[in-house]
């Protein structure tokens, strides 16, 4: 439990200055978020009117205590809560398809039952969707605001931009278009989406009129200030609640087929045999459970085959993959299994997140959301190395930043992965061999243990951090 | 144009609505609200219709909102 003392140590986070509502806060590093008191009304309503605990008991909404200390609340403050933590914070460009279809169904089904209650979502921003045991909840208790008979809905545009204009992208056009969202921070704009859109989704009503014709009704009325007053008090309750099923509809005939595919089925073309793959598990399972870390980094996971030695053994596990159909079958795949412990993640090394948004402080890096107790990179080196030409000791530099404890393994070039990697082309990586690999990592890591792995020429390592 | 009514107008300013809706897009929520009002209607004369020939109607999918979880 926090300790009395004065509220000034406090951080008030990067991310959290739009809301006038209140903001979040770190104090000895416990999360915190203020309530203003030109909230309270609306912060009362969402408690009492028992939306608060339909929502957090259906798993929509991260639950929250109320925190007595008088230090926390100060002067401005109406309450200041202390939420439940998410284990791992991840953006919607690194969500898969139907990851990202689920946070936008998440966010309408919130938005339905808070219509039920008589309030309505203020904000439908992607980035307030976070997954938690393996399903999407709003990690903003803020969000909510006192129904107000005949108002449109305030985040329409909002989550038109967010959620429909890239999930509709990425059913009908390409699903590497979800990297837009890295470039506009307040989702995809209307008109950009309407452009690229193929021009078959005009005959789909959804598409028609929450994307091009809204599209077009931005530009047209881009100034229409009276106008837009006029239309206030012009929906009704049922007028709003068929706008938001109808919004509902439309996200759940998006779809992508996930076939065609790099990686997809890599474990069944893989020269693995048996043997090996199971000698493989059984090492990693036996060094986890001896460094029984806390949240584990998978870089390079294809599909989550190895991840799940740790997330079985319920330690959290980011299980990241560069290749879109990967991701979306781990995805599929943690869903079906209703596993909590695993967070498929579209991350791409060579190029991973960047700080994002306002003074880049806004969305963190995907290594400042680190580190990992334990980082796996399996059969990952021999792709950053020689198709990538990353030098080994960069690659160790970088893993060395991502968290303390590494289990990796080294691929040689005599391994026939690597011969396929250097047929097209010069073997220009004299460097690429097993005592430069151990000498490049050994100044950054001690070396734990060593084991070749059976019936193959590669190497696993557990390397433990310098640091 | 679409069932305006200012009489709610004024004192419907919320200052915790910190997002800007939008001109265009509150006008095309009213027009995709009218149509979609159409569409019900249209939908509930019609399994009347359907009703006096003894033809049920499909069950409502979204029952689903109220989902498992509870």
């Amino acid at each position: 439990m926090p300790k009395t003392k004065k509220p000034s140590s406090s951080i008030k986070l990067g991310a959290s200055f739009r809301d006038p509502s209140g903001f979040l806060f770190t104090d000895e590093g416990i999360l915190y978020r203020k309530v203003n008191h030109n909230y309270a009304e609306n912060y009362d309503c969402l408690m009492e009117s028992g939306l608060y605990a339909k929502l957090v008991k259906a798993g929509l909404l991260i639950s929250h205590q109320e925190v007595k200390q008088a230090w926390a609340k100060g002067d401005t403050a109406y309450k200041v809560l202390r939420p439940e933590l998410v284990p791992f914070i991840s953006y919607p460009y690194e969500w898969a398809f139907s990851q990202y279809k689920d946070a936008a169904l998440a966010t309408l089904s919130i938005q339905k039952r808070a219509l039920k209650e008589g309030m309505s979502l203020k904000d439908a921003s992607a980035y307030n969707i976070q997954f938690v045991d393996g399903r999407p909840a709003l990690i903003d208790t803020l969000s909510f605001e006192i129904y107000q008979e005949g108002q449109p809905w305030v985040a329409y545009k909002q989550f038109c931009q967010h959620f429909l204009a890239p999930l509709a992208l990425m059913a009908f056009k390409d699903v590497r278009l979800s990297q837009l969202m890295r470039i506009y921070i307040d989702g995809i704009p209307l008109d950009l989406a309407s452009q690229i859109l193929p021009g078959s989704t005009r005959l789909k009503f959804g598409l028609l009129t929450h994307i091009h014709v809204h599209a077009g009704a931005q530009k047209r009325y881009a100034d229409a200030e009276e106008e837009r007053a006029g239309m206030r008090g012009g929906m009704s309750k049922q007028a709003l609640t068929n706008l938001i099923e109808n919004l509902q509809a439309t996200v759940r005939k998006l779809d992508w087929d996930a076939g065609g595919t790099e990686w997809g089925n890599y474990y069944d073309i893989t020269n693995y045999s048996d043997v090996a793959f199971v000698h493989k598990k059984e090492v990693i399972a036996g060094w986890v459970e001896r460094v029984k870390p806390g949240l584990v980094l998978d870089l390079g996971a294809n599909n989550g085959e190895f991840s799940r030695i740790a997330s079985d053994r319920e330690i959290y596990t980011v299980s990241s993959d560069f290749d879109p159909t990967a991701v979306e079958q781990n995805y599929r795949r943690m869903r079906k299994g209703k596993e909590k412990h695993l967070l498929p993640l579209l991350v791409d090394l060579i190029n991973p997140s960047p700080a994002l948004g306002w003074a880049n402080r806004e969305r963190d890096s995907f290594g400042q959301r680190g580190p990992a107790d334990m980082v796996f990179a399996l059969a990952l080196i021999h792709h950053l190395a020689i198709s990538n030409n990353v030098p080994l000791s960069l690659l160790a530099e970088y893993f060395a930043s991502l968290g303390q404890w590494l289990i990796i393994e080294f691929v040689p070039k005599s391994d026939s992965q690597v011969q396929k990697l250097l047929k097209s082309r010069e073997d220009v990586f004299n460097e690429y061999t097993r005592e430069s690999f151990e000498q490049a990592f050994e100044a950054y890591y001690v070396i734990n243990e060593v084991i070749l792995i059976e019936e193959t020429k590669r190497t696993l390592y557990l390397l433990q951090n310098r640091e | 144009m679409f069932f305006l009514s200012n009489a709610l107008l004024s004192g419907l300013g919320n200052e915790l609505a910190y997002l800007d809706p939008g001109s265009g897009s509150f006008l095309i929520q009213l027009l995709i609200a009218a149509l979609l009002g159409v569409g019900v209607a249209l939908r509930a004369s019609w399994s009347k219709i359907k009703g006096l020939f003894g033809i049920k109607s499909e069950t409502d999918e979204d029952a689903e909102d109220e989902e498992a979880i509870e």
